[in-house]
């Protein structure tokens, strides 16, 4: 019954104070929403196990190159092949691989993602058919016939959903393959595969050197933790450095679940950022909540002493306090669900849109029973810490004193040390979540307008793959990409036409180099260099500038000694005194030929705008020399407006399959599109970051806000008595400015270094970025709000004559 | 005697939900350099009202006020501020010492306000005031350490540590017991005594006994106006 009637009496005062109620859940509502919302993202995209039996166990393995990670077919198979016989931690130690192929009936030719498993890689991820069979082991012996197994929309697409598709033939990179089974399109392991076909990559009867790459996944034993793993994998690394030190020196690896693996190696980075500003948020709106209610507590001081003096047990009083908080929280916590969930579906439907890849098959991004669950306990965290504190607080004030009126306000000496010690912590947290939001806002928006060494509206691009069989050497090769950019030039929108290995902003290939007259050693450190092959009128229409020497011309032919046109960066890092043209470099891996630098460029980023990217130097080298099977197209073109570059890219596919009816033209979009759907990821991010600083701000000026306008109502008295005894206006506004620069410069000074900190830790894979300016605009507007929300109460309190402010209760 | 204040009809009138309070009506009163005043009447007759309005506290709503030659009806507030600082000591029924502040810090309160007083000046002001109320060896105490009459003690401190021409106090021993109570009046006989100006609003009447001068307010007007005679308060007591 005591705890009914508390229930009613905590309802009932919330519903007599609308403005205290709205303003409560308000503040508890933000803060709650943005908690909500980071732990369903976080935990439906990363820390829910996959949907698998041993979901919690399996995990890829990526390499670590010169401290870069890198996922996906990053090992040599000769690696995967010496580790597997080596590991210890795993059930199942296993390998992949991915590549787009050419899929080609007698009508059609398209270009889909491939994955080349073996039978494990079916039986993890549970896979079933729609009908048919799956790849099992025998089909990757070699001799073995040809087998694929399609998904559900190739089915429909090239066989209209024949019932009768089972042994029927399709082209696979121009290889007559026997289709044996269709799968459903919701089978996504581990990203949108198409189709599929036996694992035959081996390192037997290949050198070393020559070891196609493959994917590596596994399942840990039970009992097996990450970190041992990873441990294990780092001293088997360490022996085949020792062994291979040509192909594996600076060559580490590392243990990844699938779904960190598919964010990218910065995620456990903004994840805890993220986590941080989110605590923040969530601790700030405690704060705010937790100090309304005490300053509530602490006018109705008097009405709590003559309770505690008529004999009425402080847990008791503790309680009835703990039920307002906890009804705020309860009402913010069921709201934030609701808005939580509705962001989320936003985010999923709108957001998720504009990445350059289909979202992974487990993302399950949405108020999920576990995110229920940690809301109800987050909620309730939330109402005992915002209201155990003040309950206690207005409950322990020496109630005789209070009782006794002696001189005014001995209460409020404890509450006005109290509302301090919130202001301070009010000015350290916001400082130190606006400079990591900025900062993060900050860099991105850096990265979005970021130049990146070549021009890039106007262009147009898209990949282009030759079938090995068909296109088996480099003649073959140069010849068409010949005969490809004379088709495309007779389209009058079409003024030129180049190919790369890498457009900017897309990875290059990063490869261990050794320059002449350098003696490595026994244990080589080799330095790297990202190695890009272009056309030689690349430079030219990607307006790209000549610092010395000179760009490919017809002396670099197929059969002429190799040459490289190098960066700014690679002149600063390897030839530091400057004198580079004329100088040799080899790369170490492939063992070819050495490559003499016959011109400097300006640099290009390849891959993210991140710092690391950035400094990377790059060696241009000629396709003439090198023709690779795939390249990506680079068309300069004046059509300028939506509708004429699609008809274009439609006209560009047309020609492309003319002359090469198996290599259709796919990606097909414009440099600028790729760049911002690269960069979709970290603006996603961003925008996150951009709401919690918007937050913060918020909740920032409305805490300081709150605190100081109740503190200086409760020092009403004090300023009539401080103007009976002479003070003017001006003396008033000192006093009580003097008081909030304090606050304000202890708080500054725990806030600013700790937000700074936090920037340059972000900064150091590039997620953050500080900026003098951010670092002197954010203590200003935390300066400036708490000058106002000193400014407007003391104003307020001003308009009283002296003796009504005397008279204040 | 030089005339310190002098009121000509004074009014105040307050305004509230449409209703008017005429709290002071057609107040002329004259008070010169030295008098001890006092001013009784029953409660809401608008002596504090009066005491406010000689203290600048409020705004009059009518009427003329001279303080020390000069006008002060139409002057602006900093003007105000400036003459509560240095011509006026309030002392507080409920004491109205800063929590905040230590006794010392308190009685140099009004001090601060002064821009010609160097911090020595101001220290030499602060002892002597809490000398005259024999409250010197508590400087460092807070005001919640005290007892009612000490803290009352240091309030008339911080009222004379300024020397101001007039003190102003509103029921001063109201929260006192009767020991306490008769320490601060004799307090302020003593003050009175060196040369002080009083205005003091009491129910008292053992205070009111010590005043030269009573005048009574019945609603908002006063209505007697006289030297104190013993046997007359007494007799208006019985
Ligand atoms: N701020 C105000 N607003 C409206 N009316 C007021 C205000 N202050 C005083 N009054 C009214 O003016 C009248 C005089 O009040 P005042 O406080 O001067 O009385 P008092 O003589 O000091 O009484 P007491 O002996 O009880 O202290 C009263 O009727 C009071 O209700
Ligand atoms: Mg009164």
């Amino acid at each position: 019954m005591d705890i009914l009637s508390d229930i009613n009496f905590a309802l009932r005062t919330l519903i007599k104070n609308p403005k205290f109620t709205a303003l409560t859940v308000f503040v508890m509502t933000t803060g709650l929403t943005l908690c909500i919302y980071m732990f369903s993202f976080i935990h439906g995209s990363i820390v829910a196990p996959l949907p698998f039996e041993n979901g919690e166990r399996i995990r890829a393995v990526g390499t670590i190159h010169n401290g870069m990670h890198y996922q996906g077919a990053s090992f040599r198979v000769h690696d995967f092949e010496d580790l597997k016989k080596r590991v210890q931690s795993y059930e199942v130690f296993d390998a992949y691989d991915v590549a787009t192929v050419n899929l080609s009936t007698s009508d059609r030719a398209v270009r889909y993602t491939g994955h080349y498993v073996t039978e494990n890689f079916f039986e993890i991820s549970e896979a079933k058919p729609l009908f048919g069979r799956l790849i099992t082991n025998e089909d990757g012996v070699s001799g073995a016939e040809p087998v694929a197994v399609i998904s559900h929309t190739i089915w429909q697409n090239m066989f209209a959903g024949d019932k009768n598709v089972l042994g029927k033939k399709l082209r696979i990179n121009s290889k007559p393959t026997t289709v044996i089974g269709v799968m459903p399109d919701s089978y996504q392991f581990p990203s949108a595969g198409r189709v599929w076909m036996p694992f035959t990559t081996t390192g037997k009867g290949v050198a070393r050197k020559d070891g196609h790459y493959v994917a590596v996944y596994g399942v840990l034993k039970g009992g097996v933790t990450d970190k041992q793993a990873d441990a294990e994998l780092q001293i088997l690394m360490a022996e085949l450095a020792e062994s291979y030190p040509k192909l594996n020196s600076n060559t580490s690896a590392h243990v990844w679940t699938l779904q960190l693996a598919a964010m990218g190696s910065d995620t456990p980075i903004i994840i805890l950022a993220m986590e941080l500003a989110v605590g923040f948020i969530l601790l700030l709106a405690c704060i705010n909540v937790g100090n309304l209610l005490f300053s509530r507590a602490t006018e109705k001081g008097k009405e709590t002493a003559i309770r505690t003096a008529l004999g009425a047990p402080r847990i008791r009083l503790v309680m009835q306090m703990m039920w307002e908080s906890l009804l705020i929280c309860l009402i913010s916590g069921v709201l934030a669900v609701l808005f939580a969930g509705l962001w989320l579906e936003v985010a999923n439907r709108d957001v998720l849109e504009s990445f350059p890849f289909d979202p992974p098959f487990w993302w399950n991004i949405k108020i999920t029973q576990t995110s229920l669950i940690a809301a109800v306990v987050i909620t309730l965290v939330t109402a005992f810490i915002t209201g155990i504190l003040p309950a206690l607080k207005a409950t322990s004030g020496d109630f005789n004193a209070t009782l006794r009126d002696g001189t005014r306000g001995a209460q409020s000496k404890a509450s006005g040390r109290l509302s301090k010690v919130i202001v301070i912590s009010e000015v350290v947290l916001s400082c130190a979540l606006l400079l990591l939001s900025t900062g993060m806002v900050y860099s991105v928006n850096q990265q979005n307008t970021i130049d990146y060494g070549t021009t890039v509206e106007d262009i147009f691009t898209a990949s282009v793959g030759l079938p090995e069989v068909a296109y088996e050497n480099d003649e073959k090769r140069q010849q068409y990409y010949q005969n490809l950019a004379e088709s495309l030039l007779t389209e009058a929108e079409i003024s030129a036409v180049s190919f790369t290995r890498a457009l900017p902003g897309n990875g290059a290939s990063y490869e261990n180099i050794a320059l002449d007259n350098v003696d490595y050693g026994k244990n080589p450190q080799y330095p790297s260099s990202s190695s890009v092959g272009v056309d030689h009128n690349y430079f030219a229409v990607m307006e790209m500038n000549l610092r010395e020497g000179r760009l490919f011309d017809s002396r670099d032919k197929i059969d002429s000694p190799l040459t490289a046109v190098v960066t700014d960066n690679f002149v600063n890092k390897f030839f530091k005194d400057g004198d580079v043209l004329g100088k040799r470099f080899k790369f170490v891996e492939t063992d070819k030929d050495w490559y003499t630098v016959i011109g400097v460029v300006n640099d290009v980023i390849h891959g993210q705008p991140m710092s690391y990217n950035i400094e990377k130097p790059t060696a241009f080298i000629s396709i003439q020399q090198t023709p690779k099977r795939f390249m990506s197209v680079v068309i300069k073109t004046e059509a300028d407006n939506a509708a004429s570059v699609t008809g274009l890219s439609e006209r560009v596919v047309d020609i492309a399959l003319k002359v090469e009816r198996d290599a259709p033209l796919y990606n097909v979009k414009t440099l600028r599109n790729s760049i911002t759907a690269r960069n979709a990821g970290m603006n996603f991010v961003s925008e996150l970051f951009l709401v919690f600083a918007i937050a913060s701000m918020v909740l920032a000026f409305s805490g300081i806000y709150g605190v100081m306008s109740n503190t200086i109502v409760q020092k009403t008295q004090e300023i009539g008595i401080r103007r009976a005894l002479g003070a003017d206006n001006s003396d008033i506004y000192k006093h009580f400015i003097k008081q909030g620069v304090k606050q304000l410069a202890i708080g500054l000074a725990i806030g600013l270094p700790m937000g700074v900190a936090l920037v340059t830790m972000l900064e150091a894979s590039s997620i953050a970025q500080g900026s003098l300016m951010l670092y002197f605009v954010i203590p200003a507007f935390i300066s400036a709000v708490m000058l106002l929300a000193i400014y407007y109460p003391v104003q307020r309190a001003l308009k009283m004559e002296p003796c009504a402010a005397l008279r204040h209760e | 005697m030089k005339t310190l204040i002098k009121l000509t009809n004074l009014k105040k009138v307050f305004s509230t939900d449409e209703v008017e309070t005429h709290a002071l009506s057609d107040i002329n009163l004259e008070v010169k350099q030295g008098e001890y005043l006092s001013i009784a009447g029953p409660s809401g007759c608008g002596k504090s009202t009066l005491l406010s309005l000689l203290g600048l506290l409020d705004t009059s709503s009518g009427g003329s006020y001279n303080l020390n030659g000069h006008d002060v009806v139409d002057i602006n507030g900093k003007q105000r501020a400036a003459i509560r600082n240095k011509e006026i000591g309030f002392v507080f029924q409920s004491f109205n010492l800063i929590s905040e502040l230590t006794v010392a810090e308190n009685v140099a309160l009004p001090l601060t306000y002064r821009k010609d007083l160097s911090k020595s000046q101001r220290a030499e002001l602060v002892t002597a005031a809490l000398e005259k109320v024999d409250m010197n060896h508590r400087t460092k105490h807070y005001p919640s350490q005290l007892s009612g009459g000490q803290q009352q003690r240091v309030a008339v401190a911080r009222a004379i540590a300024g020397n101001p021409s007039i003190i102003l106090a509103d029921e001063p021993t109201g929260n006192l017991d009767s020991k306490n109570a008769e320490l601060v009046m004799a307090l302020l006989d003593k003050l009175h005594a060196e040369g002080a100006t009083i205005c003091m609003v009491t129910h008292d009447p053992r205070g009111a006994k010590r005043a030269e001068r009573v005048i009574e307010i019945f609603d908002g007007r006063i209505v007697s106006d006289s030297p104190t005679m013993p046997s007359q308060i007494e007799e208006a007591v019985a």
